[in-house]
């Protein structure tokens, strides 16, 4: 049955079949060497980046395979690395038995698979399918000679190689664990490694004879030493890249960051060529494994091996199990999207309503869906709008005292203006008084760091400092302290926090300029307010809001931050935003660029904390006089929103009894709380519409919502950003869940419980092997079900088909997102109608009914 | 009163048990109440312990009650409370506590998190009869059963290979432990016809009186002494230590604050009978010695915030093994309790290595430091804590362990002082590390003395100097330690040299014992791939 429905799948392109051209013979050092670079870069662009732990954003892990369509990427994932990105056929099973899945559904899916795989097959075998016991899981099909030796001993290989090139890898890019740091840090990894490797006994203690001999062989250089290990190991032409991504995603954590390391060269254009490197540690491990097993058997069944990758490239074989997963998964994606749709409201006409008193712009992010509901539904004097929540202020803020800062605006972007944090209503000498003690505590506490753990001086701290721990130990479980300071304010004054403020003045720091000048500001207001269809209607007060999360004893804590932000609480930019728009130069400048905004209006930065669900205002002192009462009601609302959003979300999080706010509340201060919250767990569609279209409608926190009004939106810039920003970067937050919860192994970090930092730059889970990706599986999953339905993102826009399409042309990267089937992208039009771009072809048809074929 | 509080005591480990004997799957399925009930039971626990400490401590007539409560003729259970169980005791039912309560939220939703519970609380029962045992026959069940139950809690991930090796290489280390004690409780028993140990320890006192030892008491000790640096993970037998992050990291804060002290505890408890024999108090030294500096020194060089703790782990399980061989017990059992709550803290609170790491934004480095800086801080250092000690009362001199430990002392406040004097001395940062030196001075001397009164008719006074090999020992603790301590300050000034670069590669890996242990246990005792019905059972 399954073979009857594979054989009806034609193939279709991928890379497999078009690299073999590039890879051809040149000579480089005066030794054959192939032309390898276009392969390698190929290869690189292979593994998604990983952020380091400090700003953990989400990234998409199928990144380097967004150029085949999805279900096709399945297939290439599943043959070279065995990883899945599907759920298992038992996971569709109880969807459908609990009526979850239609067989419209199924249907719907079948029909729009056929355009990807090229064929049909009924309703009814996909039921017979569904009845059916899930198929064995079928490994890789391309193998490293590690691969083979595992398959044919005792799987010892594989496991060792990835155990010293993770060593090594720490070791080169610790960045503050080991106070004895590895000596060849100044060199590239690939030469450090050699040397390194050239002293190191543990593969010859391990039993691998001759280890270093076999290295000290190797070129110097590592695209050398790949073409070198690639010629001796007689790998074909065609099966070079498929082989190259297979040894790479055996250490595709460090690789991941090693991508990360590159990753602004190469948003600059320039070539970055540390995954070359770490590619070629792993090939050096390929070349000794070969020479350390010269029995003619074992060489045969390389060549046994290398027959069946090119076998393989040829015929790219589908899993027939995996297909049908495929459709099963797009059935369910089909099901949510019904339910989606059938709820929006109908188009609204523009209401003149009562002028309301607040407007609250929020983050897209989906938790702020739970809480923008909360305070509508306090008062209808609220009003409330998403936005990214960087609002479009790409900034780097340098915190107090310090000399560099952190970038916080999306990590697609690069920030554009140094905004630096300084003490409101301060003169320069009490400036430099807090600043100078800040930094002379930082180092007192330096030495008494030092003097902690040291060789021989830890002897003596413990002695002397460990019974005060009875205390701390008290205090932390009790949660009443905090493990450590708060990186934030630590070496403060505590009377100077409540007056940190961002300092918009245009400055200096050392030779770099600081601030915004009026210029800048004002175009940084207009594309703000224009990018929030927030042009005219403007409430007394007008709320910018950012969000951040509150966790202890956290190491992804940053991934619950503010994504738009870089990993970090987005109250910086909300704060800029405001008091920008709160400049009565901007204010005359944007009314002759036509918004005019009342001299009554006034706007606040404020930053909504995710995990507790409170809202904070910044710079009280500034508020004018008549907005005072104002600010006292909206404080209320907010009070009141808080505690509604706490009720909600205390749900999912397992909560019972009276005092739900203290144990939500709780939760941000535990140092033993794996989940202190859910972050974006469930979140499955994007919506750019007026807030009409979705207002009184609980989305269960699933929905990313951005405030857009076509009409308002004469050039299609708004649209335009829309889909190349937000929309990537929500499709990014989304393929991490999904990944995360499809193959914890491949793309999530693990059992949190196990996890050890490592470099202080990311995790590993227990003793050691490969740096992990993603998210860990207490952030999808409650231990007893998976909280987050990997679905792919349902993109709902409303906005005329053409006018997306013209921006589709224009944008590869997304159009590649849609045409694919990365997401889906559904366009709403006045009429009520849904229509939805179909994946890999071009055209528009409405979702639910059959396509126009 | 005493008679009471007896009783009370016994029932402090009982509680734990009766919830460990919960089956697997009931727990399972009842996470909720195993987690209730096990918070009460350590609660009780250390309520019972801390009862029993102030009721002895006030009332303190003689070192230690004794209480028979099973079997006789010097085989059988029997409770043997002192100062030295007092405060064991106290410190494992409140490293209990914090555990059992840090697993409710940690392990929240893990499906088997009641059969979590119950293997800690079987851990934490058996640690706890070990420090109350007044037999050497409970005192050795207990021995096996806290290692037993701990495997347990090591492959409580059982499907997981890397964790079932690290179980089993913990495992061979544990029962050759086992091996050393049963060995050493059979000599017991035929050299001094009973396995009591107050009726031991009294028999142990007598030999001391004559000046002969007689050679089974030197095979006793060294027997004792092989046991616990098994069960401490001192070199070479320390590599399973730095591989059990396998398991979650509450049974990581209680395996080092609790299980690892194990080792310590058995010397200090049979230091009457261990300290007639100078040969294994110098081989304690000798070993403890290389250990205490090996493993700060490779701690060093880790690169993950759990493996750097186990190494400092090995290390202050080296120092306080050195402690015990100078013959300075009382600092010994202070080393145990301090290292554990700093231990334990350093592992519950492990994630938050991001936050320190972002607090730790003071520049690098740049340049060198004033050439003197090493020179100015030593001579403050001595001159500090000759003042101190003068203070105190206390001399430095006075027996030659103390004295090794005094200098380990002045060389840690050196190294916070020059620490202090970076590359832009200011008088500030100057005053404060000064400040803190001599905080941590009056702390050290203060807690020293401390503890020498607590466990003053527990533990044997501190030691003279026995012999030239003593003296010998001494010199090379002081200057080892003095040149670590030198080789650190200057380190990342001259890590250049090829020397250097090979000593790093090296130590990085631990001088391979891991390595090597791994391919013996691979090639005599491989794991299987898949874990078989023993190894896991979710």
């Amino acid at each position: 049955m399954s073979r009857e429905l594979a054989t009806q799948l034609t193939p279709t392109t991928s890379m497999e079949a078009e690299l073999p051209a590039s890879a051809s013979y040149t000579t480089v050092g005066g030794r054959p060497s192939r032309d390898l670079v276009p392969v390698l870069a190929k290869v690189r662009s292979r593994i998604a980046p990983l952020w380091p732990l400090q700003s953990f954003v989400a990234v998409n892990p199928f990144l380097g395979l967004a150029d085949e369509p999805f279900e096709i990427a399945v297939q290439t994932l599943k043959r070279r690395t065995g990883a899945n990105m599907l759920m298992t056929r038992d996971y569709y099973r109880k969807l459908h038995r609990a009526g979850r899945i239609t067989e419209a559904d199924l249907r719907e899916a079948l029909q729009a698979s056929s355009e990807v795989f090229g064929g049909l097959a009924s309703v009814d075998e996909l039921l017979d399918k569904l009845a059916e016991p899930a198929p064995k899981p079928t490994g890789a099909s391309f193998a490293t000679i590690a691969d083979l030796l595992d398959q044919a001993g005792t799987g010892q290989a594989t496991r060792n190689v990835v155990e010293d090139v993770s060593k090594w890898c720490a070791a080169y890019w610790d960045d503050g664990q080991s106070a004895w740091r590895m000596p060849w840090r100044h060199l590239p990894f690939y030469e450090a490694w050699r040397s390194a490797a050239s002293i190191d006994r543990t593969a010859e203690v391990m039993g691998f004879q001759g280890f270093r001999e076999i290295v000290a062989e190797l070129p110097s250089d590592p695209v050398e030493t790949i073409a070198f290990v690639l010629d001796v190991l007689e790998v074909p032409d065609d099966v070079i890249e498929p082989y190259l991504h297979r040894a790479l995603f055996t250490v595709k954590g460090w690789a991941a960051y090693a991508r990360y390391l590159g990753w602004h060269a190469e948003l600059e254009g320039e070539q970055d060529d540390t995954v070359t490197e770490l590619l070629a540690v792993r090939l050096a491990w390929e070349y000794a494994l070969f020479q350390l097993n010269p029995d003619a058997e074992f060489r045969a069944q390389w060549h046994d091996a290398l027959w069946h990758m090119q076998s393989v490239v040829r015929d790219e074989p589908r899993d027939p199990g995996s297909v049908v997963d495929s459709i099963l998964h797009r059935a369910f994606e089909a099901a949510y999207r019904r339910e989606l749709l059938g709820g929006l409201q109908p188009p609204a006409l523009p209401s003149i309503g009562k002028r309301k008193t607040l407007q609250a712009a929020f983050c897209i992010d989906v938790r702020s869906e739970v809480y923008r509901r909360a305070l509508e539904s306090v008062t209808p004097a609220v009003g409330t709008t998403g936005f990214a929540g960087f609002f479009g202020i790409p900034i780097e803020v340098v915190p107090l005292g310090q000399s560099g800062g952190v970038a916080q605006c999306p990590v697609l972007l690069k920030p554009k203006f140094l905004v630096k944090e300084s003490l409101a209503g301060a003169d320069d000498a009490e400036v430099t008084e807090v600043l100078g003690v800040r930094l002379l505590r930082r180092r007192a506490a330096r030495a008494w760091k030092s003097f902690k753990s040291s060789a021989v001086s830890s002897f003596v701290y413990v002695e002397t400092a460990g019974l005060a721990f009875a205390g701390k130990l008290v205090g932390d479980a009790l949660g009443l302290t905090r493990p450590v300071t708060d990186p934030n304010t630590d070496g403060l004054p505590s009377e100077a926090l409540p007056r940190i403020a961002p300092e918009i003045e245009v400055g200096a720091l050392g030779p770099r300029a600081t601030g915004l000048s009026t210029e800048a500001r004002v175009d940084l207001a207009e594309g703000m307010l224009r990018a929030m269809s927030m042009t005219k209607g403007f409430a007394r007060l007008v709320m910018l809001t950012g969000h951040g999360s509150t966790t202890v004893n956290n190491p992804h804590a940053s991934s619950y931050h503010c994504g738009a932000c870089g990993g970090n609480p987005g109250h910086t930019n909300a704060r800029v935003g405001a008091a920008i728009l709160n400049d009565p130069d901007v204010r005359a400048a944007l009314r002759e660029r036509g918004i005019t905004i009342p001299h009554d209006t006034w706007f606040i930065g404020a930053l909504h904390d995710t995990t507790t669900d409170e809202v904070t205002v910044y710079d009280y002192a500034n508020v004018p006089e008549s907005h005072q009462s104002h600010l006292e009601e909206v404080r209320q609302w907010l009070d009141q929103a808080s505690v509604l959003a706490r009720a909600e979300r205390s749900q999912s999080l397992g909560i019972h009894g009276s005092n739900v706010d203290a144990q939500v509340i709780a939760r941000s201060q535990d140092w033993s709380q794996v989940r202190p919250e859910w972050g974006l767990a469930r979140n499955a569609a994007f919506i750019a519409a007026p807030r009409s279209r979705t207002a009184g409608l609980n989305l269960g926190g699933r929905v990313f919502l951005h405030d857009y009004d076509w009409r308002q939106d004469g050039q299609w810039n708004v649209l335009e950003l829309i889909l190349t920003a937000p929309v990537v970067v929500a499709s990014w937050i989304n393929l991490q869940y999904f990944g995360s919860a499809a193959d914890p192994e491949a793309f999530g970090s693990g059992n949190k419980v196990l996890q050890n930092v490592v470099g202080t730059l990311g995790v590993l889970e227990g003793n050691g092997g490969d740096l992990r990706v993603g998210l860990p599986s207490q952030a999808v999953h409650d231990g007893r079900d998976l909280v987050h339905e990997p679905l792919r993102l349902q993109v709902v826009i409303e906005a005329p088909t053409d006018a997306i399409d013209m921006i589709l042309d224009r944008h590869d990267n997304v159009r590649q997102l849609v045409d694919n089937g990365w997401l889906y992208l559904i366009a709403l039009d006045d009429q009520g109608t849904a229509r939805m771009r179909a994946a890999g072809l071009r055209g528009w048809a409405e979702t639910g009914s059959p396509a126009s074929a | 009163m005493e008679q009471a509080t007896i009783v009370l005591i016994g029932f402090a480990p009982l509680a734990l048990i009766a919830i460990g004997l919960v089956p697997s799957a009931v727990a399972n399925r009842a996470a909720r109440a195993m987690l209730g009930a096990a918070q009460i039971a350590t609660l009780c626990a250390f309520g019972v312990m801390l009862v029993s400490a102030a009721v002895f401590f006030t009332t303190r007539t003689e070192a230690a009650w004794q209480a028979p409560w099973l079997g006789g003729v010097g085989v059988g259970a029997t409770l043997y409370y002192d100062a030295l169980s007092a405060v064991i005791g106290l410190l494992v039912s409140f490293v209990g506590v914090l555990v059992i309560r840090y697993s409710r939220h940690y392990l929240d939703g893990d499906p088997a998190q009641g059969r979590f519970v119950k293997w800690l609380c079987l851990t934490l029962a058996a640690v706890l009869t070990l420090t109350i045992s007044g037999n050497l026959l409970q005192f050795t069940l207990a021995w096996v059963a806290s290692s037993l139950c701990l495997h347990q809690l090591l492959v409580f991930y059982g499907d997981r290979r890397a964790a079932r090796l690290a179980a089993r290489k913990k495992f061979i280390a544990s029962r050759l432990g086992d091996v050393s004690l049963i060995a050493a409780m059979t000599l017991v028993y035929q050299t001094f016809g009973s396995l009591d140990f107050q009726a031991v320890f009294e028999a142990a006192d007598a030999v001391r009186e004559t000046s002969m030892v007689p050679p089974q008491v030197h095979a006793i000790a060294m027997f004792l002494v092989v046991g616990a640096m098994l069960k401490s993970a001192q070199f070479p037998f320390h590599g399973w230590l730095t591989e059990v992050m396998e398991t979650p990291t509450p049974v990581s804060a209680l395996l080092h604050a609790g299980i690892i002290n194990a080792g310590g505890f058995l010397i200090l408890r049979w230091s009457d009978v261990v300290s007639l024999s100078i040969p294994a108090l110098e081989m304690l030294a000798v070993v403890g010695g290389f250990t205490a500096l090996f493993g700060s020194v490779v701690m060093l060089t880790q690169t993950s915030v759990k493996v750097s703790l186990a190494w400092s782990t090995i290390a202050q399980m080296g120092f306080m093994m050195l402690q015990c061989g100078l013959g300075a017990f009382s600092a010994a059992a202070l080393h145990i309790v301090a290292h554990s709550l700093y231990k334990a803290h350093a592992f519950l609170s492990a994630g938050s290595v991001i936050d320190i790491s972002r607090a730790s934004w003071v520049a690098r480095p740049h340049g060198k430091p004033h050439p003197g800086r090493l020179g100015f801080a030593l001579a403050g250092a001595v001159g500090l804590t000759w003042l101190v000690s003068a203070a105190f009362g206390a001399s430095l001199t006075r027996a030659p362990g103390v004295f090794a430990l005094g200098a380990i002392l002045v060389m840690g406040v050196t190294h916070l002082v020059a620490n202090a004097i970076d590359e832009r001395p200011s008088a500030f940062v100057i005053l404060r590390g000064v400040g803190l030196a001599a905080a941590v001075a009056v702390a050290y001397f203060a807690l020293q003395l401390s503890a020498e009164s607590i466990m003053a008719g527990s533990l044997p006074e501190k030691q003279a100097l026995r012999g030239p090999l003593d003296l010998t020992i001494v010199g090379l603790v002081i200057v080892l330690f003095g040149a670590v301590t030198v080789l650190q300050n200057t380190m990342p000034y001259r890590m250049s040299e090829p020397r250097w670069r090979a000593l790093y590669v090296h130590l990085f890996n631990g001088l391979y014992v891991n390595a090597l242990t791994n391919r013996l246990v691979a090639r005599w005792w491989p794991v299987d791939e898949t874990p078989n019905a023993h190894g896991a059972r979710a």
